[in-house]
């Protein structure tokens, strides 16, 4: 698709990214950052690299499901049209994501007690495992790359990480001592 | 068992997006799995862990983020498709609304300076958050040298090769099944 010029074609461009990628949010869908990252970045420049980082540190931060990146990341893609094409934007993206994988979900709990034993369903679980933790690994770093530029932000980011994973400290605390790190200008970009 | 009648009556619609509503207001910093089953087997008796187990493994089996799933999982076990629509909106609405006002804040003041430099410090946190999340599932997957080649060869793909993530799924994805698919009389 060629730079939108009108706010409707921006808007639908955001429904049609999302809409194809919904299926293939495994693992919870932290899966498909690098992929939001690639098509709202470098691809469709609806936000830059530093709203990217920004946005999906407000979205991990707030209540809810961290997943409502994407309502952001459409909101920053209608915002060009002005705040109303924004929302317009914002909402239609959260739903494009979601539409597809909540009716396969809604099928999947009404039918499962059929399904339960079935070998694909085995199968799928134990394949579909090992190709989630590569796209995390690989997730992961691109977040990184996008959100560090500086060799503290790296520490930080490291420090944190493994606190993550040997502590059962609420990472809302971790965000809160880095932001302020960061106001008092000790964290730079 | 007596565990069924200690379980409470079946939620309707309206409880099930208050309950809902609740779990997502929680979970302000993570942690929704922790706060879904605090509130739904444990203050509402709702569903036996047993069966919240059960809905956690589907919801985390199919695409979609989790905790939405969830929701979906929960509602359509009390109230079939009604409850699931309840559910999913009473996890989304609020927290939604919520999000795009912060958003729209966002793009509105995200220029000014001091703004920046605190949002600098909370993106370095929270990029350390996005970096656990593989080292946080290595360990299922430790003792499995196929399931780790599989995962590498996924990873060297997207990250060497710059392989489209859909394009990485849909071959890696098939020969993994065929790996893992369950042989003869053996039962998953």
């Amino acid at each position: 698709m060629a730079d939108p010029t009108s706010g409707f074609e921006t808007l639908l461009q955001v429904i049609v990214t999302f809409l194809r990628l919904s299926l293939f949010s495994l693992g919870g869908g932290n899966t498909l950052l690098a992929e939001y990252h690639h098509l709202a970045v470098d691809k469709y420049h609806w936000i830059t690299n530093t709203q990217f980082a920004d946005i999906y540190a407000l979205a991990e931060a707030a209540p809810g499901p961290s997943s409502m990146i994407v309502g952001l990341l459409g909101l920053g893609a209608g915002w060009h049209h002005g705040p109303l094409w924004g929302l317009i934007s914002g909402f239609s993206a959260e739903v494009a994501i979601l539409l597809p994988s909540t009716v396969v979900m809604v099928m999947a709990a009404l039918s499962w007690n059929k399904l339960k034993d079935a070998p694909v369903r085995v199968a799928f679980e134990k394949g579909l495992g090992p190709v989630t933790l590569g796209i995390l690994f690989s997730v992961g770093l691109t977040v990184l790359r996008t959100a560090d530029h500086h060799w503290l932000a790296y520490v930080v980011s490291v420090l944190v990480c493994a606190l993550m994973l040997f502590t059962r400290i609420s990472p809302l605390y971790f965000m809160v001592v880095a932001g302020v790190l960061g106001g008092l200008g000790i964290i730079q970009r | 068992m007596t565990q069924e009648q200690q379980l409470s009556r079946p939620p309707g619609r309206k409880a099930l997006f208050r309950g809902m509503l609740q779990v997502a207001l929680s979970s302000f910093g993570g942690g929704m799995s922790a706060w879904s089953q605090r509130i739904v087997v444990e203050q509402r008796r709702w569903m036996s862990n047993e069966s919240f187990i059960t809905g956690l493994t589907v919801a985390r089996l199919f695409p979609g983020p989790n905790q939405i799933n969830m929701a979906v999982y929960i509602g359509a076990q009390f109230q079939r498709l009604a409850g699931a629509i309840a559910a999913v909106s009473g996890i989304l609405l609020v927290p939604f609304s919520l999000l795009m006002l912060i958003g729209v804040i966002y793009f509105q003041f995200h220029s000014i300076p001091a703004v920046d430099r605190v949002l600098t410090g909370v993106v370095a946190a929270a990029a350390g958050m996005a970096l656990s999340m593989g080292f946080k599932i290595l360990n299922v997957y430790w003792r499995d040298p196929l399931a780790l080649l599989l995962a590498a060869v996924t990873f060297v793909a997207l990250e060497f090769f710059h392989i489209h993530l859909i394009t990485v799924v849909l071959s890696i994805g098939p020969v993994a099944m065929l790996l893992y698919w369950p042989r003869g009389a053996q039962r998953g």
